[in-house]
C-alpha cells in the first residue's frame, strides 16, 4: 500500500482526478435527473467511505461506526431546520455535534487498535442509532424527521449535484494533502509500530485523536449532504447497515487508495439502487462480489486493476522483446512512466 | 502479495471484473440514458416532458419486472403507470412479499382494465430502508414516469417517500403503512391511506371494549417503536378516558427472542386485562410461546392487536392461540362472500389463508380501481386522490369502507377470536363488530391533532 505513493503513481492519480472531475462536471448535461441524483448519492457515499478510508489507510484502524457520526451531523442539521433556525445556525449545530461525536469516537481510538477499535466503533455507532431511535421528541424516533429542505440556491437537483461535486473534490484534495503531510507520515508510522513512534517522542494518542477528528469532520460533511439530498433523516441512517456498507465500499475499492472509496461507492450503490430493480437477490450479488474481491484481490478493485494492467504491459513487453522467462515481480517490470500504455 | 499472481489468477480476476462490469452495464442500460435533460430547462418537473414512447421502447426488452406487455395497452384504455414500492429483501421481506401478492392478486382477478384506464405496474424493492426507498421512488418518478406510487411499507420509508412525492406532485397511495401522522399531522391532499388503519385507530376500540367488559385494571405490552407506541396510545386513551386504570406499561424491543420476563411481569401485575400491541411476525410467535409456558391464559384476559394473532403467528402457534381475542380490522373468518372469495383466490394462487398485509394491498388495489372507474380523461394528481377519497365500498374484504377528509379509511373494527377450521388451520372469527370507526374515534379531531404524537412519554393517559 505504501508502495503506491511513488511519484508516477501520484501523477497518474492526479490525471485520473482531472479526468474524473471533467467527467463529473458533465454528468447533469448528459444524464437524466434520476441518474444525476444517483451520482450525487454515490459521491456522498464515497465521502463517508473516504472518512473511513483515511483512518483505515493511514492509522490502520477500520471503523464500522462512521455512519453514527454522519447521522449525528445530519440530525443536528435536520433538527435545527425543523426548529426554524437559519442556515448558519444549522451548520454550526451540525458541526458542533460532529465534533462532539468525533471526539467521543476519538477517545476510544486513542486507547484501542485493531479489532478492539472495530468493536468500539460498532458500539458507538449503535449508541447513536439507539439515541436517535429513543429520543423521539427530538429525532422523531423510528419515523424520522421529514420535510427538511435544502438552501434555496441548491434546491434544484443539478445545482445540488454541483455543490456535492465541489465539496467532494475539496474534501478529497484536503485528505490528500493531509495524507502527504508530516502529520500523515506520522500516522502511518503509528500504523506500522505504535511503540516505536512513542519511543521517538511522538504523542501517539494525540495523533490518533487528531486523525479521528479529521475523519469525523469528513463523515459529518457527508452526513449533512446526505440529509440535504434525501430531505429526510431517520435512525436507519445511523444503523449498522450504513456503516458496514461504507466500510465495504472502502474494502472493495482498496484500502488506502484515493479513488478506492469512489470505486467502492459506485459499485455498492449501483448494486443497491440499480441492480436491485432487475435482480431480486441483489444482496447475494453484493456478497458474492465481496467474497470474490477478498479472495482474488485483497487490495481491492483498484489494486487488482493496477496489477492486471501492469501484468498485461509486462507480457506485451516480453512478446515484443521475444523473450520468455519466469514471473518477474511487478515492481521490477514497471516501465518508465509517461506512456499512455501499450497499444493493441 | 498481489504482485506475485500467476497468469491464470490474473485471468480469473479479469474474468470476474468483466462479469461485474457486464452486470453493472446491463443494469444501467435502460431508462432514459439518452434523455437530453438540460439543467437549465428542468426547473419544472421533467417527468412529464420526457417522451414515453422512446424511453419505453428502449427499456422494454430488458425489464423482466414489467408485468404488462406494451401490446396490451394499445387495446385497453389510457395507460396508468403505477410504481409499486415494497421491501422484498431485508428484514421486512416476508411482509413486503405478501404486500406485493395482494396487489397482484387483485389485478389477476379483475384484469388490469379499470374504467377507461389500463393499469400497468412497475415493481421496485426498497429493502425497508428510507434511503433506498427514496432513491427508488426517484427512479419511478423520474425515469419510469409513473402516475402514482403505491407503498412503501415501513413508516419511516413511507414518510420519506410521501414527502418527496408531494414535492413532485405525484399521488401516493399507502396500502399497509399505519403511521398516524401520514393522515394526521402530516396529512396532504396527494397522500392517501387506502388499506390499513392508523396505528391507534383500531386500538381505540380495544380500550373501550375492555372497559365495557368490566375490566378496570390493565397492563400493556407494546413494541418499542412508533407503531407500538401508537397501538398502546389508542388503547390507553380510551381505557383511561372511560375510567380504567393502567397498572403498568411494558415495551419490548423489535425482535425480542424471549418474552418470559414480560410474561411473568404481566402475570404478577395484578391487572385483569393485558393488551398486547405486537409488531407481528416472529415477535407474535415468540410472545405466544411465553404465553403458553407461563400459563398466562389462566391468569389474565389477553387482548391482541391487529398483528399478534395474524396468520403469520397462527401458522406457527395456532393451537396455543385458540380462543384468544384480538382487536383488528382484518377478520379472515368473517362470514362474507367477499372474504370467502378472497381466501379461495389466495389459496389457489399462493396456498394458505391471506394475512393482513395481503388484504391491505388487495383493498388498496380495489379502492384504486374504483377511483379509476370514477375518473375520466387525463388524470390529474389531486383529482385521482379526490376520486379515491369518494370511493365507498359496501363490502370490501374489510367490510364497508369509506375515506375521511384526512384521506384515512373509516370502517369496521372487529373483536375476533381464534378458532380452528375443519382443515386444521386457524383463523380469527368475528365476535363483535364496531362500525364506522374513524381514526379519531369519538374524540375531537383537533384535540388529537394538537397533541404530540404517541410515544413512551406521551402514552395517551387521560
Amino acid at each position: 500500500m505504501t508502495g503506491a505513493l511513488g511519484t508516477k503513481a501520484g501523477r497518474f492519480k492526479l490525471l485520473g482526478l482531472v479526468v474524473a472531475i471533467a467527467a463529473g462536471w458533465s454528468v447533469p448535461y448528459v444524464f437524466s435527473n434520476y441518474q444525476v441524483s444517483l451520482t450525487t448519492l454515490i459521491l456522498i457515499s464515497a465521502m463517508l467511505a473516504t472518512s473511513i478510508n483515511f483512518m483505515a489507510g493511514n492509522v490502520g484502524l477500520v471503523s464500522v461506526g462512521h455512519a453514527g457520526i454522519a447521522a449525528t451531523a445530519g440530525y443536528g442539521l435536520a433538527w435545527s431546520f425543523a426548529q426554524g433556525h437559519g442556515l448558519g445556525t444549522q451548520l454550526l449545530i451540525a458541526l458542533a455535534l460532529t465534533l462532539v461525536a468525533s471526539f467521543v469516537f476519538g477517545l476510544t481510538s486513542m486507547r484501542t487498535s485493531g479489532i478492539f477499535f472495530l468493536m468500539a466503533t460498532l458500539a458507538l455507532g449503535m449508541v447513536v442509532f439507539g439515541l436517535s431511535y429513543r429520543m423521539s421528541a427530538i429525532t422523531g424516533g423510528e419515523n424520522g424527521l421529514s420535510g427538511i429542505r435544502r438552501p434555496e440556491l441548491f434546491s434544484s437537483y443539478w445545482m445540488y449535484y454541483f455543490l456535492v461535486l465541489v465539496v467532494f473534490v475539496v474534501v478529497t484534495a484536503a485528505i490528500w494533502v493531509v495524507t502527504r503531510s508530516p502529520f500523515g507520515t506520522a500516522l502511518r508510522g503509528i500504523r506500522e509500530s505504535e511503540s516505536r513512534m512513542e519511543s521517538l517522542g511522538y504523542n501517539v494518542a494525540a495523533y490518533k485523536l487528531g486523525a479521528m477528528m479529521i475523519s469525523g469532520v469528513v463523515a459529518g460533511i457527508a452526513g449533512v449532504l446526505s440529509v440535504w439530498l434525501m430531505e429526510f433523516v431517520s435512525p436507519a441512517s445511523a444503523g449498522f447497515l450504513r456503516s458496514a456498507l461504507a466500510t465495504l465500499m472502502v474494502i472493495l475499492g482498496g484500502v488506502g487508495t484515493f479513488l478506492g472509496p469512489l470505486t467502492g461507492a459506485t459499485i455498492v450503490s449501483w448494486i443497491e439502487h440499480v441492480l436491485s430493480t432487475y435482480i431480486e437477490r441483489w444482496p447475494t450479488v453484493l456478497g458474492l462480489i465481496f467474497i470474490v474481491v477478498i479472495v482474488f484481490a485483497p487490495d481491492g478493485i483498484g489494486g487488482a486493476v493496477r496489477a492486471w494492467w501492469q501484468g498485461r504491459r509486462r507480457r506485451s513487453d516480453r512478446e515484443v522483446a521475444r523473450s520468455s522467462g519466469s514471473a518477474v515481480s511487478a515492481d521490477m517490470a514497471r516501465s518508465p512512466g509517461g506512456s499512455q500504455g501499450t497499444a493493441e | 502479495m498481489l504482485l506475485h499472481r500467476t497468469y491464470g489468477q490474473r485471468r480469473q480476476i479479469a474474468l470476474v471484473l468483466g462479469l461485474i462490469l457486464a452486470l453493472v452495464l446491463s443494469a444501467c442500460a435502460p431508462s432514459g440514458a439518452d434523455d437530453p435533460a438540460e439543467p437549465e430547462t428542468t426547473e419544472a418537473p421533467a417527468t412529464t416532458d420526457a417522451a414515453p414512447a422512446t424511453t419505453e421502447g428502449d427499456s422494454e426488452p430488458e425489464e423482466p419486472t414489467d408485468t404488462t406487455e406494451a401490446e396490451e395497452t394499445s387495446e385497453g384504455g389510457t395507460v396508468v403507470k403505477v410504481g409499486f414500492l415494497s421491501p422484498v429483501t431485508g428484514p421486512l421481506a416476508a411482509i413486503g412479499t405478501e404486500m406485493k401478492q395482494g396487489w397482484e392478486l387483485y389485478w389477476e382477478e379483475h384484469g388490469v382494465d379499470a374504467g377507461s384506464y389500463t393499469v400497468e405496474t412497475v415493481y421496485e424493492d426498497d429493502a425497508g430502508n428510507p434511503d433506498t426507498a427514496l432513491t427508488k421512488a426517484r427512479r419511478l418518478v423520474e425515469d419510469e414516469n409513473v402516475d402514482v406510487v403505491v407503498g412503501p411499507l415501513a413508516a419511516n420509508t413511507a414518510l420519506a417517500v410521501a414527502d418527496y412525492l408531494v414535492q413532485q406532485g405525484v399521488p401516493n397511495f399507502h396500502p399497509v403503512t399505519a403511521a398516524d401522522d401520514l393522515t394526521q399531522r402530516l396529512a396532504n391532499p396527494l397522500v392517501i391511506r387506502v388499506g390499513a388503519m392508523t396505528g391507534s385507530q383500531a386500538t381505540y376500540v380495544a380500550g373501550q371494549w375492555a372497559y365495557d367488559q368490566g375490566y378496570r385494571k390493565a397492563i400493556t405490552l407494546c413494541s418499542d417503536y412508533a407503531f407500538g407506541w401508537e397501538n398502546c396510545g389508542g388503547f390507553v386513551r380510551t381505557f383511561t378516558a372511560a375510567g380504567g386504570e393502567i397498572v403498568d406499561q411494558l415495551w419490548n424491543p423489535l425482535g425480542t427472542p424471549d418474552f418470559s420476563s414480560y410474561a411473568t411481569q404481566i402475570a404478577s401485575s395484578g391487572a385483569d386485562v393485558a393488551f398486547i400491541g405486537s409488531s407481528g411476525g416472529t415477535d407474535g410467535t415468540n410472545f405466544m410461546r411465553a404465553y403458553e409456558d407461563f400459563g398466562l391464559g389462566d391468569q389474565i384476559e389477553v387482548l391482541g392487536n391487529c398483528c399478534l394473532l395474524d396468520q403469520a403467528t397462527l401458522r406457527d402457534a395456532g393451537d396455543i392461540a385458540v380462543g384468544l381475542r384480538s382487536v383488528t380490522y382484518w377478520a379472515e373468518g368473517r362470514e362474507s362472500p367477499e372474504v370467502e372469495r378472497f381466501i379461495e383466490l389466495y389459496d389457489e394462487a399462493y396456498g394458505g389463508i391471506p394475512s393482513l398485509y395481503v388484504a391491505n394491498s388487495y383493498t388498496a388495489a380495489h379502492v384504486f380501481a374504483e377511483a379509476l372507474k370514477a375518473s375520466e380523461g387525463e388524470l390529474d394528481p389531486e383529482g385521482l386522490v379526490a376520486a379515491a377519497r369518494e370511493v365507498n365500498l359496501e363490502d370490501s374484504v374489510f367490510g364497508p369502507r369509506r375515506i375521511d377528509e384526512w384521506n384515512n379509511p373509516i370502517g369496521n373494527v372487529y373483536i375476533t377470536r381464534v378458532e380452528q377450521r375443519e382443515d386444521g388451520s386457524y383463523w380469527n372469527v368475528v365476535e363483535e363488530t364496531y362500525e364506522e370507526v374513524s381514526q379519531f374515534w369519538t374524540f375531537d379531531p383537533q384535540e388529537i391533532l394538537d397533541s404530540p404524537p404517541y410515544d413512551r412519554t406521551n402514552t395517551g393517559q387521560q
